[in-house]
C-alpha cells in the first residue's frame, strides 16, 4: 500500500513537471485574423526614417531580401514578426513576400507571444488591398531621397 | 624627462592591453529608441522551432527567422545585423543549435524589444563583426566585400532591381504613380 501511495506521488509530481516544462518547449498558439500592413520591423521599431507605405516601399524590399525578417502593423497598432506564410516557413528572403511589401493584408494563422513580441504563422491571405498608404505624398522616398 | 615619457608609453601601451577585449566586440552605439548596450550568452534557435514544436535539423538553412534563446527562457529576436540594409540570419545559422556570445544592442520600442547584434563570438572561438550577408553577397557575385558595388548591394542586387522594375520604387506604377 505504501508502495503503491508512493508511486501515486510520484507519478503526480512527474505529471506536474511535464506540464510545468510543456510551455517552456512550446507556447500555445492563438488563432487570429490581422489586418495590416506588410512592414520591414527594422526601420518600423528603429525610428531611423519614416517606415509606413509608399515612401518606404523601396527599402522594405531592401531590408527583407537582405534577410530582416518582415512584419505586419496591424490595424490594431501592435507589430507581429511573420514566422510562416501561407504555411511556408521559408519567411526571410522569400520572393512572394518581397513583393507583397508595404500591402495592404488580412491573413488568418496563429498568434505565438514571447517576451513581448507577437510572432505569426500564417496559413492563409484572406485579402490583399496592394498598397493604400500614399505616405511619399508627404515623405517622399525614405531613405536617401532616390 | 625620458624616464616620464617613457613610463607614459609604457602606460597607453599597458592601458591599450587591458582595453583590447572589450574593443573585441564592443557594441558601437546607433541611437535607437531605448537602446541598451549588452553582451550575453545564448543558443542559436530557429524560433519557428521555438514557439511550434517544429524542428528541421538545420534551423532552416537560412530561411527562417532566428533566434537567441538564453538559459533562463528569454528569446531573443535579432532583427538586424552590423550590415547595411541586412539580417543576421547568415551571421547565425553556421552556429545553429550551438551556444554563441553576442554583442549588440537592445531596443524597445512600442512594447518590441529586439536587439542589432553588431558581434558574434563563437564558444571558444573569436570575435566576429556580424556582416554575413554583404560577404556572402560580394563573394556570389566574385566581389571583394568592401568592393563598393557589394557595399551597395541593395542598389545592385538583381532580384531588387527585377521587383523595383515591375513595382516602381513607390510600389504604385501599377496605378500609374512614379516618382
Amino acid at each position: 500500500m505504501r508502495k503503491l501511495k508512493h508511486f501515486v506521488f510520484g507519478a503526480a509530481a512527474l505529471a506536474l513537471a511535464v506540464f510545468l516544462a510543456a510551455p517552456a518547449q512550446a507556447g500555445q498558439a492563438r488563432r487570429v485574423t490581422v489586418t495590416g500592413e506588410i512592414i520591414d520591423p527594422w526601420c518600423y521599431l528603429s525610428e531611423i526614417m519614416w517606415a509606413t507605405g509608399s515612401a518606404h516601399h523601396q527599402c522594405a524590399i531592401w531590408c527583407a531580401r537582405g534577410g530582416i525578417p518582415v512584419g505586419i502593423l496591424g490595424d490594431d497598432e501592435q507589430v507581429y514578426i511573420v514566422l510562416m506564410m501561407e504555411n511556408d516557413p521559408d519567411v526571410i528572403g522569400h520572393h512572394g513576400i518581397l513583393r507583397m511589401q508595404t500591402n495592404q493584408i488580412v491573413v488568418e494563422g496563429d498568434l505565438y507571444e514571447r517576451n513581448g513580441i507577437k510572432y505569426l504563422a500564417i496559413d492563409s491571405i484572406i485579402d490583399d488591398h496592394g498598397i493604400v498608404n500614399f505616405s511619399h505624398e508627404e515623405f517622399d522616398i525614405q531613405p536617401f531621397g532616390d | 624627462m625620458k624616464m616620464s615619457f617613457r613610463r607614459i608609453v609604457i602606460g597607453l601601451f599597458a592601458a591599450a592591453l587591458l582595453c583590447l577585449p572589450n574593443l573585441a566586440g564592443a557594441a558601437d552605439s546607433w541611437n535607437l529608441p531605448d537602446e541598451e548596450e549588452d553582451r550575453f550568452d545564448a543558443t542559436v534557435k530557429d524560433v519557428l522551432c521555438v514557439l511550434s514544436g517544429d524542428c528541421p535539423p538545420d534551423c532552416g538553412a537560412g530561411k527562417r527567422v532566428l533566434g537567441l534563446l538564453k538559459a533562463d527562457g528569454e528569446l531573443v529576436l535579432p532583427i538586424k545585423n552590423g550590415g547595411p540594409f541586412t539580417g543576421a540570419g547568415v551571421d547565425l545559422l553556421p552556429h545553429c543549435g550551438k551556444i554563441v556570445t553576442a554583442d549588440g544592442l537592445f531596443s524597445t520600442n512600442y512594447g518590441v524589444k529586439t536587439f542589432a547584434i553588431q558581434y558574434i563570438k563563437p564558444a571558444g572561438g573569436k570575435w566576429h563583426r556580424t556582416n554575413g550577408f554583404v560577404k556572402q553577397w560580394a563573394g556570389e557575385h566574385g566581389l571583394a566585400a568592401k568592393d563598393k558595388k557589394a557595399r551597395r548591394w541593395f542598389r545592385n542586387d538583381e532580384t531588387i532591381l527585377e521587383i523595383i522594375g515591375e513595382q516602381g520604387k513607390l510600389g504604385l506604377k501599377d496605378k500609374g504613380i512614379e516618382p
